[in-house]
């Protein structure tokens, strides 16, 4: 069975509800490298998305344009837009469809790391989310089956982490700590873990 | 602070309260939190759009200048802050006759993401847009990085041309065109005797000491190229046109239209004694004068200081510039 509007809004809500539990990890990690705001974000976020659920349209792309509308409306941060830039590439991707089939996951992935690397002006190896996006699409690539994805992908990222780890940040503010982050995980990358972690 | 208003929270929509009251021939309110200047009425069907947006504090910029043969329609944000991305879309949305709609700002991080993420929401609703930014404030980063320099009162320009280019009734691709070469035909820079106060935090922008001036400061305080001794209007100005010259030599027979900017303080009174020294330097170049403007064009709020903007004119742009447009705080 093919992503459709209720499997959206299934995933959307376990996510949303997963990060209420994530919340001060994800504030506690950020407030070492940047603001601390970062679980505040994906609270604050998730819950805007949560009151947009039961009015989503049947079309996928419409749906995450919604949902992406959603997210930037309360979180202000750049986390927030980048993640709300992800989501508006993939509603482009779908729009009009009411059906997108699982084997399109990671070109939706490849899509969203595309546009999000463009407006947040970053690289691959800087180690943020884009690494990990980046990891996830090319190890979904192939797949059709939404628990095979999402296995693959969980594996893909925390490689990922593993692998950049004792890296040191190399833009934004976490750059500014560049030292202090050798050693810790960036907090973008953990926050991608947990929304995929929320879905199961 | 001491400053005029209410609540500093109600600073801005006070504003634009009393601004549509002052002038509803040339402005409405419109779209999420009325944030959304438009000009009365529909938009035009077939007329491309032009929408800019930015932080409050600017007046005229960015609000004033919707109007006939400017812009279009303008989000507004709080006191030098971006607008939010829905503000952005209302504004897109309520420019669009069906033509397209050109986003014509200032190069500001804040203002870029959210106008990007605009255009993807209303691409879904079949409106395209283009994108110009302004990037004239020469002491903001060096001729090599020059896409990275911060737009200022040149924007007023880009608004007069491409606005007198989209009433003419040409296309999206067209209007880009003319506004692209009107940012890039534009060059300034300042210099401020005092900060301003931005109302919500209620503290000066950045502190210098009382006979000091910064040359090259931005427009939200941001750091200038030199802080000094204040000296006479004539050597002031004499290193404000040295730093746009340098930038971009004057040849002979060039046409320019120079702007000579209160930053929101400074008197008209000052600003004449500093255009004579423009008008010489010019013309010892062997650069012919056309349409100089003198007066409160771009602001900080209450900022003592002035801004210099040259605008190197062809016959398109000299065209587009002399063009009627209309709105509260400029008429040509």
């Amino acid at each position: 069975m093919p992503l459709t509007r209720d499997g959206l809004i299934a995933g959307l809500s376990a996510v949303a509800d997963h990060m209420e539990t994530v919340a001060d990890v994800l504030n506690t990690l950020d407030g070492q490298l940047g603001d601390g705001d970062l679980g505040v974000t994906m609270v604050r976020g998730g819950r805007e998305v949560k009151t947009v659920l039961a009015d989503l349209p049947p079309e996928i792309g419409e749906s995450l344009m919604k949902v992406a509308q959603a997210f930037t409306r309360v979180s202000g941060s750049s986390y927030g837009t980048l993640v709300a830039t992800g989501l508006m590439s993939a509603a482009k991707a779908t729009r009009g469809r009411t059906e997108v089939p699982w084997s399109e996951v990671s070109g939706l992935l490849n899509g969203a790391f595309e546009t999000m690397k463009a407006r947040g002006k970053a690289e691959l190896g800087n180690k943020t989310v884009l690494d990990t996006l980046d990891a996830a699409a090319k190890a979904t690539n192939g797949l059709d089956d939404p628990r095979a994805i999402l296995a693959a992908a969980r594996k893909a990222v925390a490689e990922t982490m593993d692998r950049m780890r004792q890296t040191p940040a190399q833009i934004g503010r976490a750059r500014i700590f560049a030292d202090k982050s050798i050693g810790l995980d960036d907090p973008g990358m953990v926050a991608f873990a947990e929304m995929l972690k929320g879905l199961g | 602070m001491k400053k005029i208003l209410n609540d500093p929270f109600h600073y801005v929509d006070e504003l634009l309260e009393g601004l549509v009251a002052a002038h509803p021939e040339f402005y409405r309110r419109t779209g999420i939190g009325g944030r959304v200047i438009a000009r009365p009425g529909e938009a035009r069907p077939g007329k491309v759009g032009i929408v800019t947006g930015g932080g409050s504090g600017h007046l005229p910029v960015f609000t004033g200048y919707v109007g006939k043969g400017l812009l279009d329609a303008c989000a507004v944000g709080d006191v030098f802050a971006s607008p939010s991305v829905d503000q952005m879309a209302d504004a897109i949305r309520v420019a669009n006759g069906g033509a397209g709609v050109l986003r014509l700002y200032g190069n500001y991080g804040g203002d870029i993401m959210n106008f990007d993420m605009a255009g993807d929401i209303v691409e879904m609703e079949d409106i395209s847009t283009t994108t110009v930014l302004l990037t004239d404030d020469v002491a903001s980063a060096p001729p090599a990085e020059a896409e990275k320099r911060r737009g200022v009162a040149g924007m007023v320009y880009a608004f007069k041309i491409a606005g007198a280019a989209a009433e003419t009734g040409a296309d999206l691709g067209e209007v880009t065109r003319i506004a692209q070469k009107a940012a890039d035909a534009v060059r300034s820079t300042g210099v401020a005797l005092t900060p301003c106060i931005v109302p919500q935090a209620g503290k000066p922008t950045f502190s210098i000491a009382e006979d000091e001036m910064e040359i090259g400061m931005g427009i939200h305080g941001e750091p200038g190229v030199r802080v000094g001794k204040l000296e006479p209007a004539d050597r002031i100005a004499g290193e404000m046109i040295d730093m746009i010259l340098k930038d971009r030599p004057i040849r002979p027979g060039d046409r320019i239209s120079p702007l000579v900017n209160s930053l929101g303080a400074t008197p008209p009174e000052e600003l004449y004694i500093l255009y004579r020294t423009v008008k010489q330097r010019i013309e010892a170049a062997g650069g012919e004068i056309v349409m100089p403007l003198v007066g409160r064009y771009a602001t900080s709020m209450e900022m003592v200081g002035v801004s210099f903007t040259f605008c190197w004119l062809d016959e398109e742009l000299e065209t587009y510039l002399k063009a009627p447009a209309e709105c509260a705080f400029w008429r040509v």
